[in-house]
């Protein structure tokens, strides 16, 4: 019997311990990870937030919405920036090594944007062109009003949210094998800026040096550009949530940083760098 | 004169100097060769490293050391270090849609190829999927990956119905994009990892990769994901499984150990259960989650036929219910606590202390089947601490208190003894005793590796 109680008493002590260890303080620093099409406005909004609040200490970095949320499930980050919804089976990860959901916010609004070179004569484009465009079937400029040249396709890797949205919602099969895939938006962009009849598609806030290309739902549609107007409206027709995703339900210095992104100041800072506010 | 010929060597070798210097058109064709030729190469290099990115590897190692209590010290060894799992898995995916899976398992002395399946997804609706080969029958417990799972072994219960883990067969899932429901339906041999011994001994299901019967067994599973908000989530669902055993012999006996009927070689011995399963996740003080199971029906067992003197074993059917209850808390963002009940009864007809007292007749042609031990039940009560060191490296303390259920006693004693020996070989007569609890803890310290 006394081995026995001891035992209990060994067992009751480590519980009570381990979940007193469970709410120990944790450092306040936030690291957040992910989508290359939210990388700079996160790293904007790390930089004004810590002006403001000496004693926070945040770390972005990008690597794409798929890297972040493998980083959310093995606990290298607090935050995973996402330009996509979390897929079933990460959420089945999370709930496996976490036992939670994970929790979404959605924290900015983007238009992806078609990319052509200045040079290019075609100045829009229907979904069901893009789609083909992307999955190789028009291959030629000449085919949607433009010059007899051949179609060169700039996209992102599969580890983008980005990849993953605009093959869902506008390819809507698989990407052409032509389609060269490149680290990042600024590097589609630089791509397109370099080839007189290439085209890219990214986040609108990266958009410089290039003509953005009009966008129609279908042939009987009118075409738009992304605009802060035409995104509340539904009119532009690829618009998207940015999203950050959290293990648990934030608290502490996380809480106030979410609450601040969410707020006036941060949402200023959305539509300062070419993104669009949530509301 | 002198002059002359110095003027003419120099001029000559300053042309011929200038001769030989590329013009930078010709070294801007050079140089365009060069990176042409590297392009090409690169193409090549991407072509060959594509080819190669289809396919994945994974796996991991569990090294552990275990301590068994036992009734004494017995002749068998009570702590030893081992290999639980050494797994290395390889996924080729060929084109979008279509996955092979080979995953062997090289744990010393047991060796055994534990998946070894092709899934092919339907492009268009992105929603159903066919699976062929040897694969987890569908059930929590079982798709649950062993690197992931918070008690280091499966519920007992879980281990009995599906021994191995997996069954060969084919599999249809449906896992609608719009809707979190989620089926499997699955036809499977329905023998694997089954013994049927003859009256030689000899298992007939031996090679197990093939069917040892006609028959075909099904298995279904539906789960739902309900969300619960800012709280959490509740999965929730059924699993079933309807199949039969090729009756070798002539007699059934039940579980009751009264009721016999007869059989015929050939005849489909029925093994039915229905089980229902839930997991709720909590964003709670850190993440929490209660899982559990219930599991009911009818399992059976195969006998064979009395050849002249040699006396027929009957077939035996067994009513059983068996239930799991995890609680499992996340401590930071590197430890978690597990806790799990785990109960199993192989014999719901009878109680533990009805075992031995409840027989059938000895009969002339028949070996004679009196209940026992096999029929008891069994509780256990899991307790693990996990620590990550990092994303691939977990250090698990597994503290697993084992219960059986005991028999009746007459003047102190049951009417279930075992002999044991020690490790000096001195055998100890009725040296463990199922009137009372046996102990058969088992503590665990196990690392896991993955990559």
């Amino acid at each position: 019997m006394k081995k026995l109680n001891l035992l209990k008493s060994a067992i009751i002590a480590v519980l009570v311990g381990l979940v007193c260890f469970a709410f120990t303080a944790a450092p306040e620093r936030i690291t957040v990870k992910g989508s290359d099409t939210l990388v700079i406005l996160a790293q904007k909004w790390a930089e004004e937030y810590m002006k403001t609040n000496s004693g926070a200490n945040i770390q972005v970095t990008g690597g794409g919405s798929g890297v972040g949320i493998s980083a959310l499930i093995n606990g290298a980050t607090d935050i995973a920036n996402a330009s996509r919804k979390m897929k079933q089976t990460e959420k089945d990860k999370l709930k496996q090594r976490y036992n939670t959901l994970g929790v979404e916010v959605a924290c900015a609004k983007d238009g992806i944007t078609i990319y052509l070179n200045p040079a290019n004569k075609v100045t829009e484009l229907s979904i069901k062109q893009l789609s083909d465009i992307y999955k190789g079937v028009i291959t030629n400029w000449k085919e949607v009003g433009g010059a007899d040249q051949s179609i060169k396709l700039y996209g992102r890797e599969n580890s983008s949210g980005t990849y993953v949205f605009f093959q869902e919602n506008v390819v809507k099969g698989d990407y052409a094998s032509s389609c060269q895939t490149l680290p990042g938006t600024a590097a589609v962009v630089n791509a397109v800026k370099k080839d007189a009849y290439g085209i890219g598609y990214g986040g609108a806030a990266y958009a410089e040096g290039i003509v953005i290309c009009k966008v129609k739902k279908d042939d009987k549609s009118a075409a738009f550009v992304p605009t802060a107007e035409t995104i509340k409206t539904g009119e532009y027709p690829i618009t998207r949530f940015l999203y950050m995703y959290l293990r648990n339900r934030p608290t502490g210095e996380t809480k106030k940083y979410i609450d601040w992104i969410l707020g006036a100041e941060g949402q200023k800072l959305v539509v300062d760098m070419g993104y669009f506010p949530v509301k | 004169m002198l002059k002359t010929i110095l003027f003419v060597l120099v001029t000559v070798l300053a042309l011929n100097l200038k001769a030989q210097e590329p013009t930078v058109s010709e070294k801007l064709t050079e140089v365009n060769d060069k990176v042409n030729g590297l392009l090409e190469r690169v193409a090549t290099d991407e072509a060959d490293l594509q080819k190669l990115a289809k396919i994945k590897v994974s796996g991991y190692i569990q090294a552990q050391y275990q301590n068994f209590e036992t009734p004494t010290l017995l002749a068998k060894s009570q702590n030893y270090f081992s290999l639980r799992r050494v797994r290395v898995k390889f996924t080729y995916e060929a084109a979008d849609g279509i996955k092979f899976v080979l995953q062997p398992d090289f744990a010393p002395g047991n060796f055994v190829l534990k998946d070894a399946y092709a899934v092919v997804n339907d492009r268009w609706t992105k929603s159903w999927s066919l699976w062929a080969g040897k694969f987890n029958r569908p059930n929590y417990e079982v798709e649950y990956s062993s690197s992931q799972r918070e008690i280091l072994e499966r519920s007992l219960v879980v281990r009995t119905l599906y021994p191995g883990e997996r069954a060969i067969g084919a599999k249809l899932e449906y896992n609608p994009q719009s809707t979190p429901i989620h089926m499997q339906v699955a036809i499977l041999n329905g023998a694997d990892g089954i013994t049927v011994n003859n009256a030689a001994g000899t298992n007939l299901n031996a090679a197990d990769n093939i069917d040892y019967d006609n028959s075909k067994d099904v298995m279904a599973r539906v789960t739902y994901n309900l969300p619960l908000g800012s709280f959490g989530g509740l999965d929730f669902g059924a699993h079933g499984y309807f199949g039969s055993l090729k009756s070798m012999t002539t007699l059934t006996y039940k579980s009751d150990y009264t009721s016999s009927t007869p059989s015929y070689v050939g005849e489909k011995i029925g093994k039915n259960w229905l089980g229902g399963e839930f997991q709720l996740f909590a964003d709670v003080l850190g993440g929490l989650s209660v899982k559990g199971e219930y599991i009911s029906g009818k399992n059976a067992s195969i006998g064979y036929a009395p050849a002249g003197a040699v006396l027929g074993s009957a077939n035996f059917v067994n009513n059983f219910a068996g239930s799991y209850l995890y609680v499992i808390k996340n401590l930071g963002k590197r430890n978690q606590l597990a806790f799990r009940y785990d109960y199993y009864d192989p014999n719901t007809d009878i109680k533990g202390a009805d075992v031995t007292i409840k027989q059938y007749d000895a009969t002339s042609a028949w070996v004679k089947k009196a209940s026992s031990k096999s029929d008891l039940a069994t509780t256990t009560y899991g307790i693990a601490f996990h620590h990550y060191l990092d994303d691939n490296v977990r250090i698990t303390f597994n503290y697993d208190i084992v219960q059986n259920e005991k028999v009746g006693r007459t003047s102190g004693i049951s009417n279930i003894r075992e002999n044991y020996t020690q490790a000096d070989g001195q055998v100890v007569t009725n040296g463990i005793d199922y009137g009372t609890i046996i102990p058969q803890n088992v503590f665990s310290i196990r690392i896991q590796a993955k990559f």
